[in-house]
C-alpha cells in the first residue's frame, strides 16, 4: 500500500533470495513454516469484510438474489465466487481483462469452497423447480504482497459465514422478500470451513516455505495449494511449477497444512461469532469501527534497528512506550465498560441471540474431532515445526538462536 | 542554507501568486510548473502538498506520493526488462519504461557492448523526461565518463523505499547512512524513485538495513537524527 510499484524482479533480487534460502532465512525474519497474521474485518453490512494476510489485502462481498434453479439440480441453491484481480492491488494486473492467473485462483476457490460443498446449498432452495437463492461472492484485491490465494478463501469463506439473507415468502404467484426489519435474516448453512493453505517450492523442492511473499512467489519453482478443513479432510490439492515432489514430501506439507488450517478456521469461527453477536445487540460495527493500522512505530524500534547487537540498550528505551499502552488499555477498559451499560437495553434481542447459538452448536460439534488430531502435530507452536524440518538436513540449532537475535 | 518556510497546503490545479523569489527567477522543484498564462509570475501546482520556500528563490511541494515522476538529470536505479537491438528496456518505476541506448555506456563501441541481460540492475542518469515522451536514460556524463553510473552488481540487494525516504536519505548532511556503517561495511546506491541498491558482506547486514529503512519509513526527518543521536 505504501509501497512503489514493484513490476519486475531482477536477478539481484533473486540471487538474494535462493543465498537467504540456502541459509534457511526468509527475507522478513520468518521461518520457513510461518505465516503471517490473519486479521478480519467486518462491515456494516452482511456479508461484507476485509481480510488482511500480512499486506495482503482483500475485500468480500457476499450477496444473494433470487433466481430460476439449472434444470439439472431443481432443488439447490446456487453459489458462485468472483475473484477479481485488479489494477489497484497491483499495477502489474490489468482489470476488465480475466488473466491467467485471475481464472487459475477463481478456479481453486471453487474448487474448494463449492465442490466440497461447504454451503448448504438445498437450504438456499425457495421452492423446487422455481426459485431458489443465488449466492454471490465478490472478492477483490485491495494489496498485492503475495498469498492471494489463502487471503481470498479465508476472506470468502468468513462472508459466507457472516452472510445473512432475507426472509422471503411466497403466496403462489408471487416472490415477497421480507426486510430485514420485518422478519429476521436467515444465516447461510455451513457444513464445514475449507480454506487454502498455499506454499511455494524453490530449488527442485528441497525448501518449502509456508505463506510466500510477493517476492518469494516471484522467484519460486512451484506453488503446492492446499484446500483443507477443520476435519483434516483434503478439499484440494493444486501443485504447479516445475518440480518433482516426492509423495511423502507432499502428504508431510499437507499435514503441516492442516495444523495451519485449524487455527485459521477457528480465528475465521471467531471473528464471524463476535461480529454477530455485536450487531445482534445493535451496538455500532463496520470498519470505521477499526483503528487504522498504527503508522507510528515506536521511535524505539529504529534505535534498535541501529544497534542490534546491544539489545540491552533496546530495551531500555522501550520502557517508556510500554507504560504508554498501559494507559491506553485503561481508557480502553473504561470504554468497555460503558458500553456494557448500552449492552443491558435491548433485552429483546437475546431471544435471537439464542437462534444464533443454534449456528455455533453446530460449530461446537465439530470442534472435538478436531482435537484428536492436534496430537501428531504436539504443540501448536510453529517454530518447533521448524526445528523437526531442519533437523535432516544437517542445519545446526545454531543458526536460528541468530536469527531471533536479528 | 537558509530556512525553509512552509507557505500552505495545495492542490493540483491551485496557482501560485506573489512569489518572494528575487530578480525573478525562480527554482522549481518536484509538484510544481511554470504557468503558461502568466511565466515568471506565477506557478501551476501538479501535485498535492506543502508548498516549500527557501529563499531566495526556491519553491516546490513536499507531499506523500508514491509514484516516482520522471524529471530531467536524476538519477534513478532501474531493471532492464527487455532487449531490443541497441536499445534496452529499463523499468524505473514510472508510467512508461525508459529506454536506454548500449551506446550511452563508458567506452561502448559497436564492437564493445556493455553485458545488459534481462533483470539486471542499472545505475543511470535521466537525460530527457518529457510529460509527453518516453524517458531516456544514460550511464555517462557529458563529459563521456561513467562516474559512478553503469551496471550494478547482482551480488546486491534491491529495495523499494518510498520517495520521501530516498530523498531524506540523499541529504548529505542525514545520519542514519552513516550510523548504520559504524556498525558493519556495506555499499549503497539510491536512486531518486525510491529505490535502494545494497550490498554488505553479511545476507544479515542487508536484512538489518532493510529492516531499518522499514522502520525509518513512517519515522520523521527529526526523529531519525534523534535515533541515530541516541545510538552514539
Amino acid at each position: 500500500m505504501s509501497n512503489l510499484r514493484k513490476t519486475f524482479i531482477s536477478n539481484a533480487e533473486r540471487k538474494f533470495l535462493n543465498k537467504n534460502l540456502e541459509e534457511w532465512n526468509r527475507l522478513d525474519g520468518r521461518s520457513f513454516q510461518e505465516f503471517r497474521d490473519v486479521q478480519i474485518e467486518f462491515g456494516k453490512d452482511w456479508g461484507c469484510c476485509q481480510v488482511s494476510l500480512g499486506k495482503t489485502k482483500v475485500l468480500a462481498q457476499a450477496s444473494c438474489e433470487l433466481q430460476v434453479p439449472k434444470s439439472s439440480r431443481p432443488s439447490e441453491g446456487i453459489l458462485n465466487i468472483n475473484l477479481e484481480l485488479n489494477s489497484i492491488g497491483d499495477p502489474s494486473f490489468e482489470s476488465n481483462k480475466q488473466s491467467d492467473l485471475a481464472s487459475q485462483l477463481n478456479r481453486l476457490l471453487e474448487k474448494c469452497i463449492k465442490d466440497s460443498k461447504a454451503v448448504d446449498l438445498e437450504s438456499l432452495c425457495v421452492k423446487m423447480n422455481e426459485r431458489v437463492w443465488a449466492v454471490r461472492v465478490d472478492v477483490n484485491l485491495l494489496n498485492n504482497e503475495g498469498n492471494i490465494l489463502d487471503c481470498a478463501s479465508i476472506a470468502a469463506l468468513s462472508a459466507l459465514a457472516h452472510f445473512r439473507r432475507p426472509d422471503v415468502t411466497c403466496d403462489g404467484i408471487e416472490y415477497k422478500i421480507h426486510s430485514f426489519k420485518e422478519r429476521d435474516p436467515i444465516a447461510t448453512v455451513i457444513h464445514h470451513y475449507p480454506v487454502c493453505i498455499s506454499y511455494a517450492i524453490f530449488a527442485g523442492g528441497d525448501y518449502i516455505v509456508a505463506d510466500p511473499s510477493w517476492l518469494e512467489e516471484g522467484v519460486a519453482d512451484a506453488f503446492l495449494s492446499v484446500g483443507l478443513n477443520g476435519h483434516k479432510e483434503l478439499c484440494g490439492l493444486h501443485l504447479v511449477g516445475k518440480v518433482q515432489l516426492t509423495p511423502e514430501r507432499v502428504l508431510e506439507t499437507t499435514h503441516r497444512a492442516a495444523q495451519r488450517a485449524g487455527s485459521v478456521i477457528e480465528v475465521i469461527k471467531g471473528a464471524v461469532e463476535k461480529d454477530t453477536s455485536e450487531k445482534l445487540l445493535l451496538k455500532d460495527t463496520g470498519f470505521h469501527k477499526f483503528d487504522l493500522q498504527p503508522i507510528d512505530l515506536p521511535l524505539s524500534e529504529l534505535s534498535l534497528c541501529l544497534d542490534h547487537w546491544s539489545t540491552a540498550k533496546g530495551k531500555k528505551k522501550k520502557k517508556p512506550t510500554k507504560t504508554e499502552t498501559d494507559q491506553e488499555e485503561e481508557e480502553s477498559i473504561k470504554i468497555s465498560k460503558k458500553e456494557e451499560i448500552a449492552e443491558l437495553i435491548p433485552k429483546e434481542w437475546d431471544v435471537v441471540e439464542s437462534d444464533d447459538d443454534e449456528t455455533s452448536d453446530d460449530v461446537v460439534a465439530i470442534e472435538p474431532p478436531k482435537a484428536e488430531p492436534v496430537i501428531i502435530g504436539d504443540t501448536e507452536s510453529e517454530e518447533e515445526d521448524v526445528i523437526i524440518l531442519n533437523t535432516p538436513k544437517n542445519n545446526s540449532p545454531k543458526k536460528k538462536k541468530k536469527k531471533q537475535s536479528i | 542554507m537558509s530556512a525553509i518556510t512552509t507557505i500552505d497546503y495545495l492542490l493540483p490545479g491551485e496557482i501560485v501568486d506573489n512569489l518572494k523569489s528575487k530578480d525573478r527567477h525562480t527554482i522549481i522543484g518536484p509538484g510544481l510548473r511554470r504557468n503558461e498564462e502568466n511565466p515568471n509570475k506565477s506557478l501551476i501546482v501538479t501535485q498535492a502538498g506543502w508548498l516549500r520556500f527557501r529563499s531566495p528563490n526556491t519553491y516546490w511541494i513536499d507531499s506523500r506520493r508514491n509514484r516516482y515522476i520522471p524529471k530531467k538529470g536524476d538519477l534513478v536505479i532501474g531493471i532492464v526488462t527487455k532487449k531490443s537491438g541497441d536499445i534496452v528496456r529499463v523499468d524505473i518505476g514510472s508510467a512508461e519504461t525508459a529506454s536506454l541506448s548500449v551506446f550511452s555506456f563508458e567506452g561502448a563501441t559497436k564492437k564493445m557492448r556493455p553485458d545488459l541481460n534481462i533483470g539486471d540492475i542499472v545505475y543511470a542518469k535521466l537525460l530527457t523526461a518529457h510529460k509527453d515522451m518516453e524517458p531516456e536514460l544514460v550511464c555517462i556524463d557529458q563529459y563521456f565518463r561513467a562516474g559512478r553510473l553503469g551496471i550494478l552488481s547482482n551480488d546486491g540487494f534491491l529495495v523499494c523505499l518510498n520517495l520521501n525516504l530516498a530523498e531524506t536519505l540523499l541529504n548529505a548532511e542525514n545520519p542514519l547512512l552513516r550510523t548504520l556503517g559504524k556498525k558493519f561495511p556495506y555499499e549503497i546506491v539510491i536512486g531518486v524513485n525510491g529505490r535502494a541498491w545494497i550490498k554488505a558482506n553479511q545476507a544479515k547486514d542487508v536484512l538489518t538495513i532493510c529492516k531499518t529503512f522499514e522502520v525509518a519509513k513512517n519515522e520523521s526527518e527529526k526523529s531519525i537524527i534523534e535515533a541515530c543521536r541516541q545510538t552514539k
